[in-house]
């Protein structure tokens, strides 16, 4: 009975997938419970309001997050509570939860969501071939997981009248899998999935050295930066394949969207294309990334985007 | 060590798809080919036999044959086909259930999937098929090396880099960056293409399929309404595009 949002702590509040899961279940008439496991729970009067139900699950194993105790305990509250429909927002612990979850439980599974509505039973809408075309499926009966791309929802919907909170131990498998070393990069800011704005760069930044102007313009924007494939393989300084954006990169799917100096080639447009508002700025008129964007400058974007830049902190201040 | 190596057939990435029969059906270019990320998970397994002397073989469930020569070619001594009409309609969870069944049977010290397949996007198999085999999973491996009962492999995370031991048996799943597969030599695709496929059915290893979630429609991308080119120097051009984004697109 019910839907569940599982709920995700990043940094000091939540990742915006979890406002958008929650403000999609409100907007749908939903009485939804917000599920925060481990150290997830700490910040969990932010959500106040936002859920019908907040349920803080505590146990053995389960801070810092780990992929078997986390599996073991989610299965276990949701084959005993059973809700029609658990949703998740698409991300690292995403992957490896939701699949295994469903595995244990022998539910239906679906990832890559873009869309939920209630026609009689829930529809999902998501990518097909791709992203080649896209798909309705009909959730009929029985227990469903599934997780949704960032920026797939507004987050908008009225908030609940009262938010009640429960509280729940668990004895959670130990892990067995053991992270025995974890660096931290300094320089990741804003997950490129998950941030409203992504200015992406290609072969026609020319150097390595110019990339910082992409930088600029996402920080300006609140935004992140990212690249093409070609600048991952050529070992440009920066151009991580964490921050490559097309098919065999990240999906990306922001309100705003800049290619500077990308041709446009199907590899690249298939991790884009469903970006709101596409800008893109190329020296040559017949580029084919022209046809997958809403603004367009013929240009040099070493000369175009310090400009904008300029532009932008004109409008800010 | 005995590697597994689960291989999806799928459509080739430049493949032509269209919406047909009124939103009923997808028409799709008949072009089929090895997953790409699960080339990356056979060079992996290559590697584990040329460093290692690991014994490995290639399993490949529905569509395969050609994903399956691929495998072959690039250097794979064996190959599997579970061939069934039932696969057809099958959710995700009836194709783990058959490929963890398979290996299960075959025997496994370490399977080795695609972090996704480019035609569905959904990244479940491989986790799913370490929870069936009740081992545990590392998913979007971009480093990987073989010690004694275990393997030391590396993940990107959303704050950096991840570095776990991982107790054999396990199933890990390739993210680009973990090896550049390699391009088949000629004489590999010769021995490929007279390789015997073994095969078997979904009765055969004891799984009964279950259909996935019912699709309603399909629907093609939606066009972008005709793109508005700014004209004019860098200065004026920038001047003109940050107006328009702010005003007429509310995108500032
Ligand atoms: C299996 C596979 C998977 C792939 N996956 C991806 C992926 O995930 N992501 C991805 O991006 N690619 C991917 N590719 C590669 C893709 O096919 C293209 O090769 C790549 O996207 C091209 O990158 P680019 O646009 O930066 O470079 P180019 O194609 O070289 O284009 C550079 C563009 O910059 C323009 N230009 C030059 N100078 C300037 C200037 N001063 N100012 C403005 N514009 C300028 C040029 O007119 C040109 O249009 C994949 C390829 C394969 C085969
Ligand atoms: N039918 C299949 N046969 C063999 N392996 C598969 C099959 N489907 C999925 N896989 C494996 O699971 C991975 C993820 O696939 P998917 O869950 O479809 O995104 C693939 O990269 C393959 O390694």
């Amino acid at each position: 009975m019910g839907l569940w949002v599982i709920a995700e702590a990043a940094g000091e509040g939540f990742r915006p997938s979890t406002f958008e899961l929650l403000s999609q279940a409100r907007a749908m008439g939903e009485e939804a419970t917000a599920v925060l496991v481990g150290d997830d729970a700490a910040n969990k009067a932010q959500l106040d309001g936002l859920a019908a139900k907040i349920l803080s699950v505590s146990g053995d194993n389960l801070s810092p997050y780990a992929a078997d105790p986390w599996v073991d305990a989610l299965s276990q509250l949701i084959g005993e509570a059973k809700p029609d429909l658990v949703l998740f927002g698409e991300g690292q612990r995403t992957r490896d939860l939701l699949p295994r979850i469903a595995a244990r439980l022998g539910v239906q599974a679906i990832t890559a969501g873009m869309g939920l509505k209630k026609e009689g039973g829930y529809v999902v809408h998501r990518p097909a071939q791709g992203g080649k075309a896209y798909m309705d499926l009909a959730l009929e009966g029985g227990q469903a997981l599934v997780a949704f791309r960032p920026n797939s929802f507004a987050t908008d919907a009225p908030p609940v009248a009262a938010t009640a909170y429960e509280e729940k131990s668990v004895a959670a498998a130990a892990d067995r899998a053991p992270v025995v070393e974890r660096t931290v990069d300094a320089a990741k800011k804003i997950d490129i999935t998950e941030a409203a704005v992504v200015i992406c760069g290609g072969r026609g930044m020319k150097g390595e050295e110019n990339l910082v102007l992409l930088e600029e313009l996402a920080d300006l924007l609140g935004g992140a930066w990212g690249v093409t494939r070609a600048l991952v393989d050529a070992s440009w300084k920066g151009a991580d394949h964490s921050i490559q954006v097309g098919k065999s990169g990240k999906t990306v799917s922001p309100g705003l969207y800049f290619a500077c100096g990308i041709s446009g080639a199907t590899h690249h447009i298939m991790g884009m294309d469903t970006s709101k508002v596409v800008v893109a700025i190329n020296t040559d008129p017949n580029a084919i990334m022209f046809e997958y964007a809403d603004y367009g400058i013929t240009g040099d974007a070493l000369q175009v985007l310090p400009e904008i830049i300029n532009e932008v902190k004109a409008l800010k201040s | 060590m005995k590697v597994a190596v689960l291989a999806k057939e799928v459509p080739d990435l430049e493949a032509q798809v269209k919406v047909a029969g009124g939103g009923t059906s997808l028409d799709i270019e008949k072009r089929r080919v090895l997953n790409f990320f699960d080339e990356i998970a056979v060079e992996a397994a290559l590697k584990l036999k040329e460093s290692a002397g690991a014994e490995t073989y290639a399993v490949s469930a529905g569509a395969g044959v050609d994903a399956l020569r691929r495998a072959l070619a690039m250097g794979i001594p064996g190959a599997f086909h579970i061939e069934d009409p039932a696969l057809a309609d099958a959710g995700p969870l009836t194709v783990a259930r058959a490929l963890a069944a398979f290996v299960q049977k075959e025997g496994f010290d370490l399977v080795l999937a695609g972090k996704q397949a480019t035609d569905d996007e959904a990244g479940l198999v491989g986790p799913m098929v370490a929870e069936l085999l009740g081992v545990p999973c590392v998913v979007g491996i971009v480093s990987l090396e073989a010690s004694d009962g275990s393997v030391r492999v590396s993940r990107h995370t959303d704050t950096g880099v991840e570095v776990v031991d991982l107790p054999l048996p396990a199933v890990v799943t390739a993210e680009k960056g973990l090896y550049e597969p390699r391009v088949p030599a000629v004489t590999g695709v010769m021995k490929a293409m007279k390789a015997k496929i073994e095969k078997s059915s979904l009765a055969d290893l004891g799984v009964e399929a279950e259909p996935g979630p019912k699709v309603l429609g399909y629907q093609p991308p939606a066009k972008r309404s005709a793109i508005k080119m700014i004209p004019g120097e860098p200065a004026e051009a920038a001047s003109q595009l940050v107006q328009l984004l702010r005003d007429e697109a509310k995108a500032l």
